[in-house]
C-alpha cells in the first residue's frame, strides 16, 4: 500500500463512523456534531491526495480551506434552527420533529 | 519525512485516537461528554495535517473547529435544556438499517481503494508552500473566497434571525 492509501483507509473509517452517528444519533446536536466528524474525515483525505498525488499538486488544500469555512456557517445554521426549534417544542429529539411530515 | 518507522508510529497514534474520540461522539450517552470527544477527535485531526506536511491547515483546524465551532456547539447544549423528552431510547428505531448501510459503505470505499491504482502517488512530499498557498488563494481562487466571505455574512444574518426573541 502506497503512503496515501493509509490516510485514505483512516478517512473512510472516519467518515463511515460519522455517518452511523448522523443516521442513528436522536439528539439533534449530537447529529450535527457527528456530521462535523463526516466533514473532517474528508478533509483529511482531501489533504492526503494534495500531499502525495502530484497531478494535484496541492490543490486540495484550498478544497479543505473552504470546506472549513462552510461548516463553520453550516454548524452555525443549523444550531441557530435547533435552538429556534428548541423554543417552540421544547425538545431536541430529532424524531419528535414532525412539523412537515404530510 | 515520510517513510520512517518514527513517522508510521506517530500516524498510528494519531489514527487510532482520531477513530476512539470518533467513536467517543457517537456512541457517549452525555452529550457533554460527547462535544469533548469531538473536541479531541479535533485536535487528532490536526495533528493528522502536520504529518500531511498542511501547517497552515492544521493551524486552522485549531483556530476554527476546536476555537470557534466547539465553543458554539458547548453554546448550543447550554440553551437547550437536554433532560426532557423520551431519554430511555439512545438511538433511534432506524439505526437497525443504518449500521449495516454504513458497513457497506466502508466496505464499497475499502475495495475502491484497494482495487483503484492513484496514477504517480508518491511518498514524497507534494504540499504548497505558505507563500504558495496564499499567491493562490488571492489571485486564482479570490473569486471562491469572496464568495465564502459572503456565505459566512449569511450565515451569521440568519443565525441572528432564527434566534432572535420576537418580543
Amino acid at each position: 500500500m502506497a503512503a496515501v492509501d493509509w490516510y485514505l483507509a483512516l478517512a473512510v473509517a472516519l467518515f463511515c463512523i460519522g455517518a452511523f452517528g448522523v443516521l442513528s444519533r436522536r439528539n439533534v446536536i449530537a447529529v450535527i456534531m457527528s456530521l462535523e466528524i463526516m466533514l473532517n474525515a474528508v478533509n483529511i483525505a482531501l489533504v492526503a491526495f494534495a500531499n502525495f498525488v502530484p497531478a494535484g499538486a496541492g490543490k486540495g488544500t484550498y478544497f479543505v480551506l473552504f470546506v472549513i469555512t462552510l461548516a463553520a456557517a453550516e454548524v452555525t445554521v443549523g444550531l441557530a434552527i435547533a435552538v429556534a426549534n428548541y423554543r417552540l417544542r421544547r425538545t431536541v429529539q430529532v424524531d419528535e420533529f414532525s412539523e412537515l411530515k404530510g | 519525512m515520510t517513510g520512517g518507522i518514527w513517522y508510521w508510529l506517530l500516524f498510528a497514534i494519531c489514527a487510532a485516537w482520531v477513530l476512539l474520540t470518533g467513536i467517543g461522539v457517537v456512541a457517549l450517552k452525555n452529550i457533554v461528554h460527547a462535544a469533548i470527544s469531538m473536541v479531541l477527535c479535533f485536535f487528532g485531526v490536526a495533528f493528522i495535517y502536520v504529518l500531511l506536511n498542511a501547517e497552515l491547515v492544521a493551524i486552522i483546524q485549531i483556530l476554527i473547529y476546536v476555537g470557534a465551532i466547539s465553543v458554539v456547539i458547548l453554546f448550543a447544549i447550554m440553551l437547550t435544556d437536554q433532560l426532557r423528552g423520551r431519554l430511555r431510547l439512545f438511538f433511534n428505531q432506524q439505526s437497525v438499517f443504518a449500521l449495516p448501510l454504513v458497513v457497506a459503505v466502508a466496505v464499497v470505499l475499502t475495495w475502491i481503494l484497494v482495487t483503484a491504482d492513484l496514477p504517480g502517488a508518491t511518498s514524497k512530499s507534494q504540499n504548497l508552500t505558505l507563500a504558495a498557498l496564499a499567491n493562490g488563494l488571492f489571485n486564482r481562487y479570490v473569486f471562491p473566497f469572496e464568495l465564502v466571505s459572503l456565505v459566512l455574512l449569511a450565515a451569521m444574518i440568519g443565525a441572528i434571525l432564527l434566534t432572535r426573541r420576537e418580543d
